[in-house]
C-alpha cells in the first residue's frame, strides 16, 4: 500500500471532487428524470458519451474554442433529449415502468453503435485546449481544467437550483415529480415538462461528458454504460430522484472512487461503484440523506409480461424442427453455419434461463450473463487445476453457477420491478469485477487460455459438427428440464408470484425462497452453457460474459415472447444467426439489437410467439 | 337571427336562464371503462351558472370517476361533455383546465414537497395576469389567515384540515368559472367540516358555480342547490337540494350501493 502523505491526500482530494463533480452533473440529469418520469433511463450515458464525441469534433477536429463547443454540445445534446423522450418513450408512459426502461436501453444499444460506426470503436485522443499550467493553492495544485470543471458544475448547479426554487416552470417541473396527476388538474403540460426535463438532463449529461473527455484525455463509444451507472450510483447514494442529492452523491462516489484507486489500484475503480449501487439498494434504498422521500411506489405486480395468448407450437413441428437441426452438419458441411448455430444453442440456453427468471417468475434480471461467466470459470478451473474430466466439471460449473450466482443474487430479492434490473446489471457487473480482480485464481484482464477442450469419455471433440451435436443436446436437456419444471406446482406458484407478489405472499408463499429456486434452476442452464462456451473457446477472460450479453439475451426472450420457451429459442436463433447470415449486418449488430428492443417493447410487447 | 329572436331587453347577459339551456357544465350520455369494468352507463347530468350541485353515491358507485371524466383525466368510451356550451370531450387535461375549471382532488394532492406559498401560486400556472395574481394571493392569504402562517413551510406538514383548505385555495388561485370537488370534508373533524361547507357556499356567493362530490348527504344537500345520487353508474335521483334533504329514497340509494 502506498504512503500517504499530506501533500498525495490533498492531490486526491481535489482529483475526487473533479471527478465528483462530474459524476454529479450525470447524477442531476439521472434524478431530474427519474423525478419526473419515474424512470431509470439506461440511454443516459450514451446522451452523455455523445457529448463528448460532439465536443471533440469541435475541438480537435475543427479547432474551435471552449465556449463555442460547449452551446454546440448543449443544443445538439438538448435536442438528442427531446427526441429520446418524444419518439422513444412518450408513448409508453402508461406501461409498466419497465418497458420504458427497456426501450432506454435499446436507445442506448443504437446510439453506441451508431457511434461507433461512425468514428470507430477506438479511444480517440482528445487533449484539453486549456494551458497545462497549474497553481499551487495552500500547497495543493490546481490545474486549468480543474478550475473550469469545478466552475462549470457550481455554476450549473446554482442555476439549476434557481430555476426550480425561483422560476414558474421549475415549479412546474416539482409539481409535475411530486403528483403528475395533481400538476395536470393545475394546468400543467406534464408531457411538455417531460420533455423538459430530459432537454435539461441531456445538456447537463452533454457538458460532463465534454469535461471528462478532456480531462481523462480520450473518448470512446463504451464510456457511455460506466457512465450511466456511476450517475446512477451516485443519484442512489443521495436520494433517488433528488437534486441536491445527485450533487453530494456525485462528489462521494468521486472521492471514493478516487482514494480507493490511490489505495488499491486502477482495476478496483469500478468495483467501488458497483459495490455501492447494491449496498445502498439493499440496506437503504433512499439514500444516505433521503430520510423523508420514500422510494417511489412501484406496482405490486409483476414484470413487463403483456397480455397474449400464445402460439402453440404443435408437437410434429417442435419434433420436426429439432430433427432439422439435428441433420443440419448432414445437410451442409459448411463449418461456419455450424459454429453459427452451435452459438445460437448456447444463446438459447441463456434465453431460457432469461425466461425462466424473468418471464415465468417474473424477476427482470439484467445480469444473467453473471451465471455464464461463473460456469465458465469454474469448469475451466477445475478442469485446468484440478484435471477433472470434461463431463464431471461441465456439471460441477453449472452447480456452481447456480448456488454462487444464486447467493450473490440474494440481495436482490426485497426488490421489486425498476429495481431488480438495476440491482441485478449491478451483481452481473460485481461478478464481472471479481473475475477481473482476483488475479490469483482467474489470471485477471489475461483470462485463461488453455483450457482443456469438449470431451466425451475421455474421446476429445474438437470437429464442428461433433461440438454442434453436443451444444443441442444440452440445449434439449435443458429445454425438458425447464418444461418440467414450468408444468409442475413449482411453475404455478412463480407464475402467481409474478402476477402479484402480495397476493402471493399472503397465500403464504415464501417469496425469497421461490425467487432463490427460479435463480437456481435458471443459474443451472445459464451455467451449463457458460462451462461448454470456456471449453469450447479454450480461451476467456472477464470480457467473455460482459453485461451486454445479459442485455442481447433479454432481447431475445422479449423477440420470442417472455416465459414462452419455443420463443426463447426462436429469438436466440433470429438474433444470433440473422446478423451472420446477412454479413452487412454484422458490424451493425448491436445497433440492429437495440432498434428490435425498441421496436419490440412499443409495437409488440407480447413478442413473436406470445407471452406465456 | 337575433333580431327574430329578440325578446324585451333585460340587463343581465343570460337573458332566458332556461334551466339547462344555460348550463355551465353538461354531461350528455357518458359511457366510460376502466378496461373491461363500466364505471358509467349513460350518465346524463348539468350544472347551471351559480349553482351548488352535489352528486352523492355510495363507496365504488362512480363519483370520483365523473370528476376525472370533466377533467379530462379518464376519456369517456360514449357521450360528451359540454363546459360553456363548447364540448371539451377528449381534450387534454391542461386545456381543460384552462377553459376555466378548478380542481380540488379526492384526499387533497397537494404537493408535498413544495412549500405553501408554492402550491398556491402552482394554482394559478395558468394565467399571465401577474399583479391580479398578486392580489388574488394576497386575498388568499386574508381568508386563510392559518396559511399566511405557514407560508415557507412544506406543504406535507400541514394538518389535514389545513392541507384541505390548502388544495381550496390552491383552486381559487385559478379562477375557475367552476369549481369541482371531490369529497372536499373527507377524513376532517366535524369542526372543520363546517369551515369547509360554509367556504364553499362563500365562494359560491362570490361567483363560482361548484360541483362537488360528497360520500355525506345530509351535509352536502344543507348547501347546495340540486343534487344527484349516483348508484353503480347510474344516475337514480335527481331533484332540488330540499326535496332530497332527509328523503328516504336517498338513504335508500345509499343502502342500495352498499349492499352491491
Ligand atoms: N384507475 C382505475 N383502474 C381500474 N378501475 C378503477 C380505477 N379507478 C376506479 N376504478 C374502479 O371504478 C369504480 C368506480 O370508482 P370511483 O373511484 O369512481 O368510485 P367513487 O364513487 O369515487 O368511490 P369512493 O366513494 O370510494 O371514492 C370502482 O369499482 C373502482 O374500483
Ligand atoms: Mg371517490
Amino acid at each position: 500500500m502506498p504512503e500517504f502523505t499530506l501533500r498525495a491526500f490533498a492531490d486526491q482530494l481535489v482529483n475526487g471532487l473533479v471527478i465528483g463533480n462530474i459524476y454529479a452533473l450525470i447524477a442531476i440529469g439521472l434524478a431530474l428524470i427519474f423525478g419526473v418520469a419515474n424512470l431509470i433511463n439506461f440511454a443516459h450515458g450514451s446522451v452523455y458519451m455523445i457529448g463528448a464525441y460532439v465536443g471533440w469534433v469541435c475541438v480537435t477536429g475543427l479547432g474551435w474554442s471552449l465556449g463555442p463547443t460547449f452551446i454546440v454540445v448543449a443544443v445538439v445534446c438538448g435536442v438528442l433529449g427531446v427526441l429520446i423522450e418524444r419518439f422513444g418513450l412518450r408513448r409508453l408512459q402508461s406501461e409498466a415502468r419497465i418497458a420504458p426502461l427497456l426501450a432506454t436501453i435499446g436507445i442506448s444499444f443504437a446510439l453506441d453503435q451508431l457511434v461507433q460506426l461512425i468514428f470507430s470503436p477506438n479511444p480517440q485522443s482528445f487533449p484539453s485546449p486549456l494551458p497545462a499550467t497549474r497553481v499551487m493553492l495552500g500547497g495543493v495544485s490546481i490545474g486549468a481544467l480543474d478550475a473550469l470543471i469545478a466552475a462549470i458544475t457550481i455554476t450549473i448547479a446554482a442555476a439549476l437550483f434557481a430555476f426550480l426554487r425561483f422560476t414558474r416552470l421549475g415549479w412546474a417541473l416539482r409539481a409535475t415529480a411530486q403528483d403528475r396527476e395533481a400538476a395536470q388538474q393545475m394546468g400543467v403540460d406534464v408531457n411538455a415538462i417531460n420533455a423538459l426535463a430530459f432537454a435539461v438532463a441531456s445538456v447537463l449529461g452533454g457538458i460532463g461528458g465534454v469535461m471528462i473527455g478532456m480531462y481523462f484525455t480520450s473518448v470512446y463509444p463504451t464510456m457511455s454504460y460506466g457512465a450511466m451507472v456511476k450517475g446512477f450510483a451516485a443519484n442512489l447514494l443521495g436520494g433517488l430522484g433528488s437534486v441536491p442529492g445527485a450533487v453530494i452523491g456525485g462528489l462521494l462516489l468521486g472521492l471514493i472512487e478516487t482514494f480507493g484507486v490511490a489505495l488499491f489500484g486502477s482495476t478496483y475503480r469500478n468495483l467501488f461503484t458497483f459495490v455501492i449501487l447494491i449496498g445502498v439498494l439493499v440496506l437503504r434504498p433512499t439514500g444516505l440523506f433521503g430520510a423523508q422521500r420514500a422510494m417511489p411506489p412501484e406496482p405490486l405486480t409483476g414484470t413487463f409480461v403483456a397480455n397474449s395468448k400464445p402460439v402453440r407450437i404443435p408437437w410434429f413441428v417442435a419434433i420436426g424442427g429439432l430433427v432439422a437441426a439435428a441433420l443440419l452438419p448432414f445437410i451442409s458441411s459448411n463449418p461456419y453455419l455450424l459454429q453459427i448455430f452451435t452459438n445460437a444453442w448456447l444463446f438459447a440456453m441463456l434465453a431460457l434461463s432469461i425466461t425462466l427468471v424473468t418471464g415465468t417468475a417474473g424477476q427482470m434480471s439484467l445480469g444473467q450473463a453473471g451465471f455464464l461467466a461463473i460456469g465458465g470459470y469454474a469448469s475451466a478451473l477445475l478442469a485446468m487445476r484440478l484435471g477433472w474430466p470434461l463431463e464431471l466439471s461441465l456439471l460441477a460449473g453449472a452447480a456452481i453457477a447456480a448456488a454462487l450466482g444464486t447467493l450473490l443474487m440474494w440481495p436482490v430479492f426485497r426488490l421489486r420491478n425498476q429495481y431488480v434490473a438495476l440491482a441485478t446489471l449491478g451483481i452481473g457487473e460485481v461478478i464481472n469485477q471479481i473475475i477481473l480482480n482476483w488475479e490469483g485464481l482467474t489470471n485477471g484482464v489475461l483470462g485463461l487460455s488453455n483450457i482443456p477442450p469438449l470431451s466425451l469419455f475421455g474421446l476429445p471433440i474438437v470437429e464442428t459438427a461433433p461440438i454442434y451435436w453436443f451444444a443441442l443436446a444440452m440445449l434439449v436437456v435443458a429445454a425438458l428440464f425447464q418444461w418440467r419444471l414450468t408444468q409442475s406446482h413449482l411453475g404455478r406458484t412463480w407464475r402467481a408470484m409474478r402476477e402479484d407478489e402480495v397476493a402471493a405472499r399472503a397465500f403464504g408463499v415464501s417469496l425469497h425462497r421461490y425467487k432463490a429456486l427460479a435463480f437456481i434452476a435458471g443459474g443451472l442452464i445459464a451455467g451449463l452453457s457458460g462451462a461448454f462456451t470456456a471449453h469450447m473457446y479454450s480461451y476467456i477472460n472477464n470480457e467473455t460474459f460482459a453485461a451486454t450479453t445479459s442485455i442481447l439475451g433479454l432481447t431475445m426472450v422479449i423477440l420470442g415472447g417472455m416465459g414462452n420457451m419455443s420463443g426463447a429459442v426462436v429469438g436466440a436463433i433470429a438474433l444470433t444467426a440473422l446478423p451472420e447470415l446477412f454479413r452487412p449486418l454484422a458490424d451493425a449488430r448491436y445497433l440492429l439489437y437495440g432498434v428490435v428492443l425498441l421496436l419490440l417493447v412499443r409495437f409488440r410487447p407480447q413478442g413473436l410467439l406470445g407471452t406465456v | 337571427m337575433n333580431d327574430l329572436l329578440a325578446l324585451p331587453t333585460m340587463p343581465t347577459a343570460q337573458a332566458t336562464p332556461q334551466a339547462s339551456s344555460s348550463a355551465l357544465l353538461r354531461l350528455e350520455g357518458i359511457q366510460t371503462f376502466y378496461g373491461a369494468l363500466q364505471v358509467h352507463f349513460g350518465l346524463n347530468l348539468h350544472v347551471c351558472r351559480g349553482e351548488i350541485v352535489c352528486l352523492l353515491g355510495g363507496n365504488a358507485s362512480g363519483k370520483s370517476t365523473t370528476m376525472k371524466v370533466i377533467l379530462g383525466l379518464v376519456k369517456p368510451r360514449a357521450g360528451r361533455v359540454l363546459f360553456d356550451g363548447q364540448p371539451i370531450t377528449g381534450l387534454p387535461t391542461p386545456q381543460i383546465i384552462r377553459r376555466g375549471i378548478g380542481s380540488v382532488p379526492e384526499s387533497r394532492r397537494i404537493f408535498p414537497e413544495m412549500t405553501v406559498r408554492e402550491n398556491l401560486l402552482m394554482g394559478a400556472y395558468t394565467r399571465a395576469d401577474r399583479e391580479e395574481v398578486r392580489r388574488d394571493y394576497e386575498q388568499m392569504l386574508e381568508r386563510f389567515p392559518r396559511l399566511r402562517q405557514r407560508l415557507n413551510q412544506r406543504a406535507g406538514v400541514l394538518s389535514g384540515g389545513e392541507q384541505q383548505m390548502l388544495a381550496m385555495a390552491r383552486a381559487l388561485m385559478g379562477r375557475p368559472k367552476l369549481i369541482c370537488m371531490d369529497e372536499p370534508t373527507m377524513g376532517l373533524s366535524p369542526l372543520f367540516v363546517d369551515r369547509v361547507l360554509d367556504l364553499i357556499q362563500h365562494i359560491n356567493q362570490q361567483g363560482v358555480t361548484v360541483f362537488m362530490v360528497e360520500q355525506n348527504a345530509n351535509l352536502a344537500l344543507q348547501i347546495a342547490d340540486r343534487g344527484y345520487v349516483l348508484q353503480n353508474g347510474h344516475i337514480v335521483l335527481e331533484g332540488a337540494a330540499r326535496d332530497l334533504l332527509g328523503s328516504p329514497e336517498v338513504r335508500d340509494a345509499y343502502l342500495g350501493g352498499d349492499a352491491r
